[in-house]
């Protein structure tokens, strides 16, 4: 009730209210590409913001990977270590301290870059 | 061309980071903005750099678009506060300017009227200060009920209704608006 009121009241203009009303009108303004200008930079922004993540997992992973492969070879070198009969002969079957590094590298960027060109 | 009601793009926006959705929803409010902009600066080319910085302050924080009240009052709300920011900006510049002992161009330049023809919105504009200027062109030029306009103001009705009343009693007592009645 008390808001039909106020609009009720709202509504009632004086024409001191028309008169300024009718001052603060004003024509419409053109688009003239004002819109796409805009979205274009949305999209670059979305772009630049879909990329930073791989971009970043790449350079951190290339300054990672000596760091990484001393970690691999330290776990490879102890799996090694253990009884043969613990183990079996699977420590014997693991690809080099290189490939498993490289490999775990490129498998982040890709799951990475799917989830970019999913977006 | 996209059709749905505004809530509906807003909808599609947040879902899928639709740009399509959000250019139909600047083309539907750009003329607003730029021309609720032009009123508060006075300035066209800065009012358009504005209008730009507000709706990709928009894209940004549309989550925030409760979708209860209208998106043009939100859309103004956006556009609003980039104008205070970009003038609190432009009051830092010109205290670093006054510290390195530049004469500052842009302190006291509340309003800038750029046209040489001056008219008379102009006139009755630059009496105002920032805040009645911003709450009379919301109510007399985009048409906001004192209620979005204290919503997008984050200013209680009453104040809003006080501020409307004492913007035009300056208006009124720097120019006689009955002149313009006629004329």
């Amino acid at each position: 009730m008390t808001s039909k009121i106020i609009n009720m009241a709202e509504r009632i203009k004086d024409n001191e209210d028309r008169l300024l009303e009718s001052m603060f009108a004003s024509e419409p303004i053109a688009d003239n590409g004002f819109s796409e200008q805009i979205v274009r930079r949305v999209r670059r922004k979305l772009f630049v913001r879909r990329l930073t993540l791989p971009i970043a997992a790449l350079i951190g992973g290339a300054f990672a990977y000596k760091s990484l492969a001393g970690l691999v070879s330290a776990l490879y070198r102890i799996l090694l270590q253990l009884p043969g009969d613990v183990v079996g002969s699977a420590a014997n079957s693991l690809p080099s301290v290189q490939l498993i590094v490289t490999g775990g590298l490129i498998l982040v960027a890709a799951i990475l870059s799917m989830n970019m060109l999913e977006d | 061309m996209i059709h749905g009601e505004d809530n509906e793009l807003v909808a599609s926006v947040l879902a899928s980071q639709d740009t399509a959705a959000f250019g139909e929803l600047i083309r539907r409010h750009q003329s607003h903005v730029r021309n609720f902009l032009r009123k508060l600066t006075g300035d066209i080319s800065m009012a358009d750099d504005l209008a730009q910085d507000c709706f990709m302050h928009a894209w940004d924080k549309l989550q925030t678009f409760s979708g209860r009240g209208s998106f043009i009052g939100w859309l103004l709300k956006v556009a609003y506060t980039t104008f205070l920011q970009s003038k609190r900006k432009s009051k830092r510049y010109a205290e670093i300017l006054d510290q390195v002992g530049h004469a500052s161009e842009v302190e006291g330049r509340s309003y800038a009227v750029q046209s040489e023809e001056v008219g008379d919105l102009d006139k009755f504009l630059a009496v105002l200060t920032d805040e009645e200027r911003a709450i009379m062109v919301m109510s007399y030029a985009c048409g906001l009920s004192h209620r979005e306009i204290s919503e997008t103001t984050a200013m209680p009705v009453g104040t809003v209704k006080s501020v409307i009343f004492r913007g035009k009693e300056k208006i009124r007592t720097s120019f006689d608006i009955k002149d313009h009645q006629h004329g």
